[in-house]
């Protein structure tokens, strides 16, 4: 749909450096690298610093063989690679939270090998946080998050500040959500694509300004036309996927990508924190209660029936796994995933991503897929 | 429109006893050689249509199925490789649910109905170790024909890993072995396992079940078929005649039922 309401978030998305350059520039405040989505954002922007997530370029690198396994996940190496190649050197700070180890050996590769990072910080996030004990460690690691923070700038980080911090962000997840409940339409008037740039440039614009912007798109929504045929309606689930040209390929077939669980999307936003007197509970129980990764999803496999409800919700008629190869944590999770949803009637395609994708070979593989769902036009 | 060569199936309906049933007419292949694939797809059509002594205003429908499809400027619509080779498949063996197509880029598995209708698949994407020409290269390797190679691996009982999953590095390992002198047969029936196994691997993810069917040029290889049979543990695979061929029919009986 050509009628550029999403421009500004494409702008943002291929032009973010830029745009973290800028927003030193005019707010002279710090940016701060972020590895994954468990990060608690929260204490940096109340720090008065720019959470950035770290992305990859897509692009072939030859930059991190000398620092991590060729056998680890495509995502972390190209994330890597951003660093090592100096995309990342207006960023003073580097954090990551505790997810999977391929990532954590990304991470320290990052801050013993990128020459512009000033300071670094590891949130030992539990993965166990089923576990009753874990909420209250996690708490305590976000509480010493802080007082690195606080250290780190001389200033102190009031509840009250934590709690604006927290508002906004769960102002742009309750902003996000309602977008992406206007793909749940019979035609949708967001389309995968659209629903991407919207949810990946939340992990790296200024949440205000995110903010902002989401509510100009929602009030104009309404009245969008769509001009497309919706076609199949596909779900995508996988790690990180901000793979344009994929998902714009998919939906120039004769499917639209209605929903995901996605740590580029759903999984980044989909709960907001519940109200707490004590400031670093309510932001620490809210990564626990999220949308689980594979690598926080046990002894229960919650996401299983998370990602069917997300299905019938947005009436998805196929899955689409985008594995990362050799992402361990998603490929245990994959057999089990693929049974659940096919014993519950939404069929499934796997498709194995790496730093670029051959867009020509998986094209063939979707346009099957469809032809799979279209009974009644070929036979 | 494959990766190798281009394949043209003409069918015709004829009458049988009041019935009206769908018959190959003409099966054709060609290789492109120097040609540009739509010049190719061309040329491949127009020599079918004179073998047949068929005008192109006397068909009703062409549809085109491969790696190329798109660049048939005369087709009027395109089936992808999946939904053509299930449905050619149990064409011919009507009984057949597990459809192993193995060309010359590509190995795929495609779970089917008793339809000829597609379920699932799973494919290799990026390896060439799956596919023919993955045997093509080791052939070469061992300075043998494709024939002598596929004849040669059946007089093997041996068993060899081939270790490599990229079409060179198993190059270099087909050369350490022939330095170690290990007779040209157990290389071949070595680098046939190989395939096959990479192929089952493929199959197995969408599961093996009733009558397995082989289709795509690698079927005219003997050691690969033995080498299949064995990997996935089937006492049978059924093989068509011209097993190249039964996509190509697949895609012309779904043009013809569309017309329908």
């Amino acid at each position: 749909m050509n009628d550029g309401l999403f421009d500004q978030f494409k702008e943002w998305y291929e032009k973010r450096h830029d745009y973290a350059r800028a927003w030193k520039a005019r707010t002279g405040g710090q940016v701060v690298a972020t590895m994954c989505t468990y990060t608690p954002e929260e204490l940096l922007i109340a720090a008065g610093m720019l959470p950035v997530r770290v992305l990859g370029a897509h692009e072939p690198q030859n930059v991190t063989e000398p620092h991590i396994f060729g056998m680890f996940c495509p995502f972390c190496r190209d994330s890597l690679a951003q660093g090592l190649l100096g995309r990342f050197d207006y960023a003073e700070g580097v954090t990551l939270t505790q997810s999977c180890i391929q990532y954590r050996q990304a991470f320290s590769s990052w801050r013993q090998n990128v020459p512009s990072v000033q300071w670094d910080y590891y949130v030992a996030m539990p993965n166990d946080v089923q576990s009753p004990h874990s909420r209250k460690a996690h708490r305590a690691e976000v509480q010493a998050f802080r007082v690195f923070l606080q250290t780190l700038t001389g200033k102190t980080l009031t509840d009250d500040m934590l709690r604006d911090a927290l508002t906004v962000m769960d102002e742009n997840r309750r902003l996000l959500r309602e977008l992406f409940d206007y793909r749940k339409a019979d035609e949708p008037k967001v389309t995968g694509v659209e629903a991407l740039y919207a949810s990946i440039t939340a992990q790296f614009i200024d949440k205000r300004e995110h903010n902002e912007m989401l509510k100009r798109v929602l009030a104009a929504l309404p009245a969008r036309k769509v001009t497309r045929p919706t076609g199949a309606r596909f779900m995508t689930i996988g790690s990180e996927n901000d793979d344009v040209s994929f998902m714009a390929m998919v939906e120039s077939v004769g499917a639209t990508i209605v929903i995901d669980d996605q740590c580029s999307g759903t999984r980044y936003f989909w709960n907001a924190s519940k109200n707490d007197d004590d400031v670093i509970k309510a932001i620490a129980d809210r990564y626990c209660d999220r949308p689980a990764c594979p690598t926080k999803d046990y002894p229960a496999h919650t996401r299983f029936d998370h990602v069917l409800n997300l299905a019938k919700e947005y009436k998805v008629q196929a899955a689409v796994f985008l594995q990362q190869k050799f992402c361990d944590p998603h490929e245990g999770d994959y057999p089990d995933l693929k049974r659940h949803l096919e014993a519950n009637g939404i069929p499934t395609l796997f498709l194995e991503f790496d730093i670029t994708n051959p867009i020509g070979p998986f094209r063939i593989r979707i346009e099957a897929m469809l032809e799979t769902l279209s009974e009644e036009e070929l036979f | 429109m494959g990766s190798r060569s281009v394949k043209v199936v003409l069918l015709e309906e004829l009458d049988m006893e009041g019935k009206p049933q769908l018959f190959v007419k003409k099966a054709h292949m060609m290789m492109p050689g120097d040609l540009d694939a739509d010049q190719a797809a061309e040329q491949a059509y127009d020599d079918a249509l004179k073998a047949a002594g068929v005008s192109r205003d006397q068909v009703k429908s062409v549809f085109a199925t491969g790696a190329g499809r798109s660049q048939v400027a005369f087709a009027t619509e395109g089936v992808t490789e999946m939904t053509a080779g299930a449905r050619g498949a149990v064409y011919m063996y009507p009984q057949a649910r597990t459809v192993v197509d193995v060309g010359a880029e590509e190995g795929r598995g495609i779970k089917t109905d008793s339809a000829g209708k597609a379920i699932d698949f799973a494919g290799n994407e990026k390896c060439a170790a799956g596919a023919g020409s993955f045997a093509e290269a080791m052939s070469r390797a061992l300075q043998l024909s494709l024939k002598e190679f596929g004849e040669a691996s059946l007089k093997s009982d041996k068993s060899i890993p081939m270790n490599a999953q990229c079409t060179v590095f198993a190059e270099s390992e087909v050369v350490s072995l022939i330095h170690s002198s290990t007779p040209k047969e157990d290389i071949a029936k070595a680098v046939l396992d190989a395939v096959a196994s990479r192929v089952c691997a493929m199959v197995r993810r969408v599961g093996i079940e009733g009558n397995v069917v082989l289709i795509g040029g690698m079927g005219h290889n003997p050691g690969f078929v033995q080498s299949l049979k064995n990997a996935m543990e089937v006492e049978e695979v059924l093989l068509p005649e011209l097993p190249e061929f039964v996509s190509a029919i697949g895609c012309a009986l779904i043009a013809a039922e569309r017309v329908h």
